[in-house]
């Protein structure tokens, strides 16, 4: 198997988007904590404003998967904003059907995205990446990406939906 | 000083904003590294598709700084994307002048930004804080945030343009 396109997701993706988000969370041993809905995919991604924007990788019909898919990877981004240097892409989710690995797919997705950066006039990609997760981190390394957990001490923090309306209801 | 407002950033503040982020720069010691211009922040604040905003808080004329300013605090945020839940507000800078701190400002920001986050179907705020910056730890803390650093060991990767060029370009 060698043949695929990488394109632009279409509002039609959204199922496979949503399968392999929750195929990737089952990797990471967080299925159930997969609580989005192919209806909020589908108007976060595709109305006005999108939240996010996705590439997908395609087979050909004589190269689906066991339970007939054709979409088997995909790439998750938007764009985010670094206030001392301006746009930087965010790369949110990354993920290659196990059984399609091996075929350059996910460097291909890689350097789409990096040329999207480029195009889009971003001064850098963006990502997070378990510690646990070594070989996710060698093949980011291998491409230039540098740890600023560990260079600039970075700690990624979250206040909830219950503590932020506990917040806005204070006095 | 107790008086202020909060509001969010129009055009005209972009002097200002830019300002605020070379003071937020220099506290962190990192002030030459702000190559943003106000062109920029124009541009990409308050163009067709935003990729920040700003809510700045503005103190009356009697009030300003020593330099003549009465825009003493700012906060940038954007909406990011968690493939698992959706839309987060993502809070990427927050600034007040010291001379302006101990009265509130501060958390009066965060209660909006956190108003902000629900009114919008936001299911969480997300920010980074560097690991030696306790004080603004303890701030975030007492308001209900968690390290996802240390609890789910994920760190901050970037790679830097020139390798996205080299990506993008290659064969």
């Amino acid at each position: 198997m060698a043949s695929f396109i990488l394109r632009k997701a279409e509002p039609k993706d959204v199922s496979d988007i949503l399968r392999l988000i929750k195929e990737l969370a089952k990797y990471e041993e967080m299925e159930d904590q997969v609580i989005l809905t192919e209806k909020e995919l589908l108007e976060d991604g595709f109305g006005e404003h999108p939240f996010y924007h996705c590439v997908v990788a395609e087979v050909p019909k004589e190269h689906q998967s066991s339970e007939g898919h054709t979409v088997v990877g995909f790439a998750m981004y938007y764009f985010t904003y670094d206030p001392w240097i301006g746009k930087l892409l965010y790369l949110e989710d990354f993920y290659v059907m196990k059984e399609y690995r091996g075929y350059g797919m996910g460097s291909e997705i890689l350097k789409k995205l990096s040329h999207t950066a480029v195009k889009t006039r971003c001064s850098s990609m963006h990502f997070i990446v378990a510690e646990w997760n070594k070989p996710s981190i060698e093949f980011y390394k291998r491409r230039g990406a540098s740890d600023l957990s560990s260079e600039e001490g970075w700690r990624l923090f979250k206040i909830d939906k219950q503590f932020l309306v506990k917040m806005s209801s204070e006095e």
